[in-house]
């Protein structure tokens, strides 16, 4: 590289450090705009983790039905803004039959978390006068809890539900006045009513679910049920949230008889806020990095003029022109990079503040490559929008300037 | 031409376009030699300055050439017309700019830098012996803007001769002087001249100060209408 190029960077913070009030104001201009892209992204990204961990976080990601049930159950639903586990809870659904062969070939993809075999039934429970209309759910509560950690979520009764357990909704309890311990009638399509013990009570914070759901294990609902060796869902956690809808689409492919649901599908509507969301945070970030870009490219404008007279005599000593372009590029880079560097501090500050004052639900998240994505942008941006002043300086005829004065 | 350092041929300038179009030379020949120091006098607007800043390299001819040590001006680019003021020609110019950014030994560096980005030892030595040898040396460290009008055209003429030019062209390089200070800047000129073995083409209108040249040359309308070389100071 030539060596010119010191020179280029020491006429370029001489240019600078002349001007120390300018430089300062446009160094707070971008740092300011720094910040609100930080805050802002901070923000958004919070936001929408929390609101993805909410929607998923107590549900399965991906639910394998039958593919026969599930499109008349589709076809059945209008509004379309459903969560996977109400639409579970909509009606039994057909078995599945091979469902151990499934559950090997699920357990052996790493990427997912938890396999939980499901079998469903709808019923009736009743108490005294009042009935109440019910999802009975066959599943093994200890692969069960870590989808809907529901042993955390018992409010009456013992704590570690033993296997066969009776688990209620809390309002399906209260609705029932019934507590652990007490017994209550089911009444099953087909099959004579029974009574049954209720051990416990939990609250899954999902209104849903605790009005509808009697919890039992998945050998005991068969029984009831008297479907046999058979169950109506798979429901699986994955570890990466994200990634479920091309799990999905993949173990769609691989389960052509069966109908695979992500929990993106059932939650387009939520997910298409939230692009909506990032958009608008898009834009004004574009926005901010614009006005940037012009806060530099009109404060090197008029240095520019300023400098006039230096860069004529420069000129006519031999200096060329690339170098003079260099020079105003160089000033651009700095007030970026000192501006970003402020910044991206500014922005941390205004995100600790927020945390501190404003005391939301949720927290900030500041990705590393969001992070990175603004300070390139940034200072990329800054450096180009002294391109302008630098070619029209770099023009600047040495004759002019001598005679003149 | 065993001595010729700078052949101007058939020189002509046009300034504007169309009607507004002028000619300010009209066709000028002149040689100058090694170690000369010729004085170019004429009237406001006879062309002197527009003749400097062609030999300058600073502008184009319309027609005609300037060749200096053997390279015709006219073959350059921008770039190759920059590097050659840098490394051949040495300015001073009648308003002394030097760069305030920069202190007094910086600034007669910055021909050096704009070649070599940075100051070697050696270089820093041989700006503090030109700058010892205009008066200025306690001055090295001072913002340019700091001294006075008459030291400034002092370290301009030290930068001027930081790069050992072959030739330096000076424009009213005393027009913005006092008397005092006028003498000094040009025995200054006069000596580096001898010294160095430069050669010095100087613009002026003072009549008196081109008689003490070893030539002098008058232009009006852009013509050359008296060389006169003197025999007197062609010995040295």
């Amino acid at each position: 590289m030539k060596r010119r190029v010191f020179f280029e960077m020491s006429l370029a913070r001489r240019f600078l450090a002349e001007n120390r009030a300018q430089s300062f104001l446009i160094i707070m201009g971008i740092a300011i705009g720094v910040a609100v892209m930080v805050f802002l992204s901070a923000l958004i990204d919070g936001l929408q983790a929390d609101l993805i961990q909410k929607t998923v976080g107590r549900s399965p990601h991906i639910v394998i039905s039958n593919a026969e049930n599930a499109a008349a159950d589709a076809a059945s639903d209008v509004n379309g803004n459903r969560t996977l586990l109400l639409d579970a809870t909509q009606k039994t659904l057909r078995p599945i039959v091979d469902w151990r062969n499934v559950a090997t070939a699920l357990r052996a993809d790493e990427r997912i978390e938890t396999v939980l075999p499901v079998v469903d039934g709808s019923g009736l429970i009743r108490r005294g006068q009042v009935s109440r209309a019910i999802l009975l759910r066959g599943f093994d509560l200890e692969q069960a809890n870590r989808i809907y950690d529901i042993n955390n979520s018992i409010i009456a009764g013992n704590r570690s539900a033993p296997d066969g357990a009776v688990l209620i909704g809390k309002s399906l309890a209260e609705d029932l006045g019934i507590g652990a311990g007490d017994p209550i009638q089911l009444e099953l399509p087909g099959r004579d009513p029974l009574i049954i013990m209720v051990d416990g009570v939990f609250d899954l914070g999902v209104a849903a679910i605790n009005q509808r759901w009697l919890v039992m294990d998945q050998r005991r609902v068969a029984a009831l049920l008297g479907t046999g060796d058979r169950i109506s869902t798979f429901e699986l956690q994955v570890y990466s949230v994200l990634d479920a809808e091309l799990l999905a689409r993949e173990w769609a492919a691989r389960l052509p008889d069966l109908k695979v649901e992500s929990w993106q599908e059932s939650n387009a509507s939520l997910l298409s806020a939230l692009s909506s969301q990032s958009s608008s945070s898009y834009t004004i970030q574009f926005f901010v990095l614009l006005a940037v870009t012009l806060g530099v490219a009109s404060v090197l404008a008029i240095s520019a003029v300023q400098k006039s007279k230096e860069i004529g005599i420069l000129k006519a000593i031999g200096i060329r022109t690339s170098s003079v372009s260099r020079v105003f590029m160089f000033q651009g880079l700095v007030l970026g990079s000192l501006g970003t560097l402020v910044g991206i501090g500014l922005g941390l500050a205004m995100s600790q503040a927020f945390v501190v004052f404003a005391q939301q639900s949720y927290n900030l998240l500041l990705k590393p490559v969001t992070t990175a994505v603004i300070i390139t942008t940034t200072i990329l941006a800054a450096t180009l929008s002294a391109y302008l002043p630098a070619r029209k300086v770099s023009r600047i005829n040495p004759i002019e300037v001598i005679r003149n004065g | 031409m065993d001595n010729g350092l700078i052949q101007i041929t058939d020189l002509v300038k046009d300034y504007g376009e169309g009607e507004a179009r002028t000619r300010v030379l009209k066709g000028i020949n002149l040689d100058f030699e090694c170690g000369e120091f010729t004085a170019l006098i004429g009237a406001s607007g006879s062309g002197k300055s527009t003749l400097l800043n062609l030999i300058g390299a600073l502008d184009r001819a319309t027609a005609g050439k300037v060749v200096i040590d053997g390279t015709d001006l006219s073959d350059l680019n921008d770039d190759e017309l920059a590097l050659f003021r840098n490394r051949t020609l040495g300015f001073i110019f009648q308003f002394h700019f030097l760069l305030p950014q920069f202190t007094v030994l910086e600034n007669v560096l910055i021909p050096y830098l704009i070649y070599a980005g940075q100051v070697t030892p050696a270089m820093e030595k041989r700006a503090m012996e030109l700058l010892d040898r205009v008066g200025l040396s306690h001055r090295r460290d001072n913002r340019a803007n700091a001294i006075s009008g008459g030291e400034q055209q002092r370290v301009a003429v030290a930068r001027a001769l930081i790069n050992q030019p072959r030739i330096i062209l000076a424009d009213e390089p005393t027009g913005n002087l006092d008397t005092a200070n006028t003498e000094n800047v040009f025995n200054l000129l006069r000596e580096m001249n001898g010294q160095y073995c430069t050669s010095m083409i100087m613009v002026t209108h003072d009549r008196e100060l081109a008689q003490r040249g070893d030539r002098v040359v008058e232009i009006s309308d852009g013509l050359v209408i008296s060389d006169v070389l003197k025999d007197s100071s062609s010995e040295g």
